[in-house]
């Protein structure tokens, strides 16, 4: 059952990283995007196929278990790209007020 | 020229007696409806205020801007912000206005703690006025007697330098911060407030809070 797993998530791994590398080359990605989703891919599968490596990485952080070390860093992954969401909409919806108030202003000008 | 800018949101009930009773004190009254859903826009209008209507609601703030922006371009040497809700009394614009002059100051704060004891609800009085108090020492750098009070006198060269870009309430510290910044002359003035209804309370102090966090990281 886990080596049918371990499968599967290998071959999405293989599909997400030819995306990666298609994006590359249609210059829809950077180099450090592409390095970081590579590496990204790589690393899960790692942990995949060898789930004590997370553990021993974990150990060194004074973690017990990898799975709790990557749902840390998930977390705190998570909170950041919020983070950035939050400031990405709150200026959109500062260069959205600046199209209205120029409108309302062009308008009182036509009276 | 004094100007009045009053920011309005679904104050149909009270802008049109507002707007005439500014009339007795100022030159021109400029009425920003924020995409009220009811008959602000008309009654203001009826009343003979000069009316700027945004297409969504934007916030106080905004709406102040674009008040602001207006009364730049019809050449205001003093700006008058004044709330829809009847709670501030136009009699106390032209000693303000007087009391500027003679300080030779760019910019004036209305405050409630100045003048006579007035009314108000006791949690407004020792919760949430001190914290408001203490987020704008915080974040503007500025000590002052009231926090978040809307009546605010701005001279020609407050005028051209304060740009709001927090659209919602957190402008109520943006401006004390924008006077330290730019080193323009305050001064405080006692002022009268009727309560009519609350006001921000601890939700909307803390989204004012968040709202000043998430400004420093929008560029």
């Amino acid at each position: 059952m886990i080596v049918f797993f371990q499968i599967i998530f290998s071959l999405f791994a293989l599909m997400a990283v030819g995306s990666v590398w298609k994006k590359s080359h249609e210059g829809l990605l950077g180099a450090k995007g592409t390095v970081f989703w590579i590496l990204f891919w790589v690393l899960a599968a790692t942990a995949v196929w060898w789930p004590k490596s997370t553990t021993i990485l974990a150990n060194t952080f004074g973690i017990g278990r990898g799975a709790d070390l990557i749902l840390y860093i998930s977390l705190a992954v998570i909170f950041y790209i919020l983070f950035k969401l939050n400031v990405k909409i709150e200026g959109l919806s500062r260069g959205v007020t600046k199209l209205v108030r120029e409108k309302a202003l062009r308008e009182v000008e036509k009276k | 020229m004094l100007v009045a800018v009053v920011p309005a949101f679904n104050e149909e009930k009270t802008i049109g007696s507002v707007v005439r009773s500014l009339f007795s004190q100022v030159d021109k009254v400029i009425v920003v409806d924020d995409f009220s859903g009811d008959d602000t826009l008309k009654m203001a209008v009826e009343a003979g205020a000069s009316v700027l209507h945004h297409e969504i609601n934007c916030g106080q703030g905004a709406a102040l801007q674009t008040g602001h922006e207006l009364a730049v371009q019809l050449g205001a040497d003093y700006v008058v912000d004044f709330d829809a809700d009847e709670q501030f009394d136009v009699e106390d614009i032209k000693p303000a206005v007087l009391a500027m002059q003679k300080a030779g100051a760019d910019f004036l704060f209305g405050s409630r703690f100045l003048g006579e004891k007035l009314p108000m609800p006791l949690s407004k009085r020792y919760i949430m006025l001190p914290l408001a108090r203490m987020v704008n020492r915080l974040f503007a750098g500025i000590k002052l007697t009231d926090g978040h009070n809307g009546f605010r006198i701005l001279g020609r060269q407050a005028l051209e330098k304060i740009i709001i870009t927090q659209d919602r309430m957190a402008h109520n510290t943006e401006i004390p911060a924008q006077i330290k910044k730019y080193n323009l002359k305050y001064l405080e003035f006692p002022i009268k407030v009727v309560y009519r209804e609350y006001g921000q309370g601890i939700l909307g102090g803390l989204k004012v809070l968040g709202d000043l966090i998430m400004g420093k990281f929008v560029k």
